[in-house]
C-alpha cells in the first residue's frame, strides 16, 4: 500500500489539554505528524486542528478511528480524497543588500508575496500558498542565503461544491 | 445515556463545599466503597467522607485504605471487574497520583471502568513546582480514557457525574478527575442534575448503543456462515464487558458452534461446556489452537487479535473467513483484515443475529466430531510422576473443590497461565486477571476489591512469589479490614515465566530471576500482618487437607505451596510464531514432535 500525504481536519472542544491529548495519541501510537495547526472556529467553544500526516490507507484508517475515540473530539474528516483548499503561510528573511533587492522583489511578486520587513542587508518576504508553492518559493530564495524561516503549517477547508474535479492544487 | 441529566434531588441548591459535593455525587451514583489513601491535597475531601459517614450512619460509604496507592487502584479495578460497576479510587496529589498510574493504565488496557479522584495543589500554585505537585493531566492523558482538571468549581459536580458516564460508555475505561485543593474548599450551591455535554463523543456512543443490526448485515453474515464447514467462535473480554454471556451461550448452543476464549474472555461461556474449547493463544489449550488452525469461519466477539493470540497475524486462522463484532471501530481490521464486521454492542448484535438466523440450518456435524476428538487427544497435562509438587496439580486439586464457582484473581506469570488453564468458570466476572498490561502485583489488591464487592463469595488470589512481593503490603490490608481473601502462593523461588523464556531463548542465563537464595519467609510475613491462617506445604501428602482447611477458613487465609521450579507452562507458541509451531512440551500430546531448537525466535518480537 502506498504511503501518501493526508490532510485531516479535526473539530475538537476548545478547552484545556485538548492539544496534548490529540498530539499524545499520535506519539503514543507511533504516528508522525508533519504539521499541526490549531485555531478557534466560528463557534468559540470549538477549535479546528488541521493535521497533515504521511501514511498508507491502513495507518490513516487507524488514526481516524483512534481520534474518534477521544472524548474531546467532535468530528474527524480526512480531506485527502475530497476537494479542498489548503494554505500555509511562510515568512522568510534572506540576505539582500541594495544590489539584490529588485531580484528578491521580482521573485516575491511572481509568488504573490509581500515584503513585510526590510533593512540595509536583509529582506523579509511573506508568501501564502499550498504546500507545493511554498516549497517552490523557498527553493528560489535559497540562492540569496536564508537567514530565518517561519512557517505556520497547513490549514485546509473543504470546498462547498465538493467534487473531485474542483480539487485545488495552487493558489 | 451519555449527556443525560441526573434527576434533581432534594440537595439541589444547598450551599456546600466542593468536597461535600464530591461525596454527594458519589452517593448519588450509588458508590458504596472508596479505595484510597489520604494526603495534603485531598484532605478536604477525606474530611467530607468522615462527615458524610457520620451523617449517614445507616448507609455509609466504606473507605478502604491500602498500603500503597497502587493497591487502591487495583482494588477499585477488582471491584469493577467482578461487578461491572464503576470502581472508585481517591488519592492525593503528586506521589499519590503517580502511584496510581500503573493501575489506571492497566484498567485502560483491559477496558475497566474506574473513576480516580486526585487531589491537586491549589489553582494559584499549579505549575510552580509546588509541594507534592505532579502534572496529573498530562501524565494521565497518556494512560486513561479521559482526564479532567477541574478549574471552575461550579462545574465540579457535573464533571464527576460525567466521569461515571464516560467510564461506562462505549468501550469502558478509567477516567481521572484532578481536583485542586481550593476547589475542594470552595463553597457554592450544589447542582444535583447537570452533566457536561460532550459533543461528538456522546452522539457516537449513544448511537452505537441504540442501534440494531440492519437486516442486510445479518443476511451477509449468514451467507458466509452457511458456507462454513468448520465454524468457530473467538470470544474476548468484550463479551463479558458487554454483558453478552446469555446471548453468546444461546448463539453457541443454537448453531452448535464451538468456542475458544481469550485470557480476558474466560468465563463468558461455561468452561465445562462441551462446546467450550477453552483459551487460545500463546499458552492456550493445544486443542483450541488446533481448532483455530483448522477452522474455515471465525467469528470474533469483543476480541482484538492481540499479539499473544495472533503472534503471526497473517497465519492466524489462515483458512478462515473472518467475522468481527466489536464496539470499538478502531479494532476492526487493526491487526487482520476481516470479511464481515459489525460495530456495536456484542449482546445486541448476537441477539439480532440469533433472531435473524432462526431459520438458518447449519450442517457441520463432522467438525463437532473433530473438535471433540481434538479436545480428548490434546488436553492439558503435566508431570504426574514427579515427587515434587507441580503447580498444575495444586490448581487441579483446588478446582475440584471450588467447582467453577469461586472468584479467582491472579498475579502475572506462570501461575497466572496455569490458573487460566486449570480452573473452571461457570460464570462471567469470576476471573480477575491483568491481561493486556500484565501487571505483576495485581492479584492481591484486585482480590481484596473483588471480595469487598462480593462479600458472600469465595475469593482466591493465586499468586507467585515474584508477583506477591510487589504489593505484599496489602496482606495487612486484608487482615485490617477482615477481608476473607484466600491467598494461595505458588512459590517456585523465581520469576518463573521469565526463567522459562531465559531457558528457551537465552541459553539458560537466568539474569535477575533466580530467587533460590532469597530469604523471605512468606508464612511469617502473613502471620506478622495478622493472618490467623498461614501455612506452608512442601509435600504432596499434606496438600489436600491444607487446601481444604484453607478454603474453609473464615477470614483471610494464606497458604504457601512450594512448587517445582522446573515446571514450565505448555503449550507455548513462541512470540511472533504461528500456531503450527506450538510447543506442547513433554506431557501434552502434540500433533507432531518439534524440537525447541528449531523454534528459537529470531525476530525482535517481545
Amino acid at each position: 500500500m502506498s504511503v501518501k500525504k493526508h490532510t485531516i481536519s479535526v473539530l475538537v472542544a476548545n478547552q484545556f489539554g485538548v492539544l496534548a491529548r490529540v498530539s499524545g495519541m499520535f506519539s503514543a501510537r507511533g504516528y508522525n505528524i508533519s504539521s499541526l495547526c490549531v485555531g478557534e472556529t466560528e463557534d468559540p467553544t470549538v477549535s479546528r486542528m488541521t493535521v497533515t500526516v504521511h501514511g498508507d490507507d491502513n495507518v490513516l484508517a487507524q488514526i481516524i478511528q483512534q481520534l474518534n475515540k477521544l472524548v474531546d473530539v467532535i468530528r474527524v474528516e480526512d480531506l485527502t480524497n475530497r476537494s479542498f483548499v489548503e494554505r500555509e503561510l511562510v515568512m522568510i528573511r534572506v540576505s539582500a543588500d541594495h544590489k539584490r533587492r529588485s531580484e528578491v522583489l521580482e521573485i516575491a511578486e511572481i509568488f504573490r508575496g509581500k515584503i513585510v520587513d526590510l533593512d540595509k542587508n536583509t529582506m523579509t518576504v511573506e508568501v501564502t500558498g499550498a504546500h507545493g508553492k511554498v516549497k517552490a518559493f523557498l527553493e528560489m530564495m535559497r540562492s540569496f542565503g536564508i537567514i530565518e524561516t517561519v512557517r505556520t503549517g497547513e490549514i485546509a477547508i473543504s470546498r462547498a461544491a465538493n467534487t473531485a474535479e474542483s480539487r485545488d492544487d495552487e493558489a | 445515556m451519555v449527556g443525560t441529566k441526573a434527576k434533581r434531588s432534594q440537595t439541589h441548591g444547598t450551599v456546600m463545599t466542593g468536597a461535600d459535593m464530591t461525596l454527594q455525587v458519589l452517593a448519588d451514583e450509588g458508590v458504596d466503597t472508596i479505595f484510597g489513601y489520604s494526603g495534603g491535597a485531598i484532605l478536604p475531601t477525606y474530611d467530607a467522607i468522615f462527615r458524610y459517614n457520620k451523617n449517614h450512619s445507616g448507609k455509609p460509604i466504606k473507605l478502604v485504605v491500602p498500603a500503597n496507592e497502587q493497591g487502591a487502584g487495583f482494588m477499585a479495578a477488582g471491584y469493577a471487574r467482578s461487578t461491572g460497576k464503576v470502581g472508585v479510587c481517591m488519592v492525593t496529589s503528586g506521589p499519590g497520583a503517580t502511584n496510581t498510574a500503573t493501575p489506571i493504565r492497566d484498567c485502560m488496557a483491559d477496558s475497566i471502568p474506574v473513576v480516580l479522584i486526585c487531589g491537586q495543589v491549589a489553582r494559584a500554585v499549579i505549575g510552580t513546582d509546588a509541594f507534592q505537585e505532579a502534572p496529573v493531566f498530562s501524565l494521565m492523558s497518556a494512560c486513561a480514557k479521559h482526564v479532567f482538571l477541574v478549574k471552575d468549581p461550579t462545574t465540579l459536580a457535573a464533571t464527576i457525574r460525567t466521569a461515571f458516564q464516560i467510564a461506562l460508555s462505549g468501550r469502558p475505561g478509567p477516567v481521572v478527575i484532578d481536583i485542586p485543593k481550593d476547589v475542594q474548599n470552595w463553597e457554592g450551591p450544589y447542582d444535583s442534575e447537570s452533566v457536561l455535554q460532550l459533543h461528538g463523543y456522546q452522539e457516537r456512543v449513544n448511537s452505537t448503543r441504540n442501534q440494531t443490526m440492519p437486516a442486510e448485515t445479518a443476511r451477509e453474515f449468514f451467507k458466509l456462515l452457511k458456507r462454513a464447514r468448520k465454524p468457530l467462535l473467538y470470544v474476548g473480554g468484550g463479551a463479558i464487558i458487554s454483558g453478552a454471556t446469555k446471548e453468546l451461550r444461546a448463539f453457541m448452543k443454537h448453531f452448535q458452534i464451538p468456542a475458544v476464549t481469550t485470557l480476558m474472555g474466560i468465563g463468558a461461556i461455561d468452561t465445562s461446556d462441551d462446546l467450550c474449547l477453552h483459551m487460545l493463544g500463546m499458552h492456550g489449550a493445544a486443542y483450541a489452537n488446533y481448532a483455530v488452525d483448522e477452522c474455515d469461519f471465525l467469528l470474533a466477539v469483543g476480541a482484538r487479535f492481540d499479539d499473544r493470540v495472533a503472534g503471526a497475524p497473517r497465519l492466524f486462522a489462515a483458512n478462515a473467513v473472518i467475522a468481527h463484532i466489536d464496539i470499538d471501530a478502531a479494532e476492526i481490521g487493526k491487526v487482520k483484515p476481516v470479511n464481515w464486521h459489525y460495530v456495536g454492542d456484542a449482546a445486541t448484535a448476537l441477539r439480532d443475529l440469533l433472531e435473524a438466523g432462526k431459520a438458518v440450518e447449519l450442517n457441520h456435524q463432522p467438525w463437532l466430531k473433530e473438535v471433540r476428538a481434538l479436545k480428548k487427544m490434546h488436553h492439558f497435562d503435566f508431570n504426574r510422576e514427579s515427587e515434587v509438587i507441580q503447580p498444575q496439580a495444586v490448581l487441579e486439586m483446588l478446582n475440584a473443590m471450588t467447582k467453577g464457582e469461586a472468584i479467582i484473581a491472579t498475579g502475572v506469570g506462570q501461575h497466572q497461565m496455569f490458573s487460566a488453564q486449570y480452573f473452571d468458570f461457570k460464570h462471567p466476572r469470576n476471573w480477575i486477571t491483568s491481561g493486556s498490561m500484565g501487571t505483576m502485583g495485581f492479584g492481591l489488591p484486585a482480590a481484596i476489591g473483588a471480595q469487598i464487592a462480593n462479600p458472600g463469595k469465595l475469593v482466591i488470589d493465586v499468586d507467585g512469589d515474584g508477583s506477591i512481593r510487589m504489593n505484599i503490603g496489602e496482606l495487612e490490608t486484608c487482615a485490617n479490614y477482615k477481608v476473607p481473601v484466600k491467598v494461595l502462593l505458588l512459590n517456585n523461588h523465581g520469576d518463573g515465566m521469565v526463567v522459562q523464556w531465559q531457558s528457551l531463548y537465552y541459553e539458560g542465563r537466568f539474569s535477575g530471576t533466580d530467587k533460590t537464595l532469597h530469604s523471605k519467609d512468606f508464612v511469617k510475613a502473613a502471620e506478622a500482618d495478622g493472618f490467623k491462617f498461614a501455612r506452608r506445604v512442601t509435600d504432596y501428602k499434606d496438600l489436600k487437607p491444607a487446601l481444604e482447611a484453607f478454603i474453609k477458613f473464615k477470614g483471610p487465609a494464606f497458604l504457601e505451596v512450594v512448587t517445582d521450579k522446573h515446571a514450565f507452562v505448555y503449550p507455548m507458541v513462541g512470540p511472533g510464531l504461528p500456531y503450527k509451531d506450538m510447543l506442547t512440551g513433554p506431557f501434552i500430546e502434540g500433533r507432531e514432535h518439534k524440537h525447541t531448537s528449531e523454534l528459537l525466535d529470531t525476530s525482535d518480537s517481545i
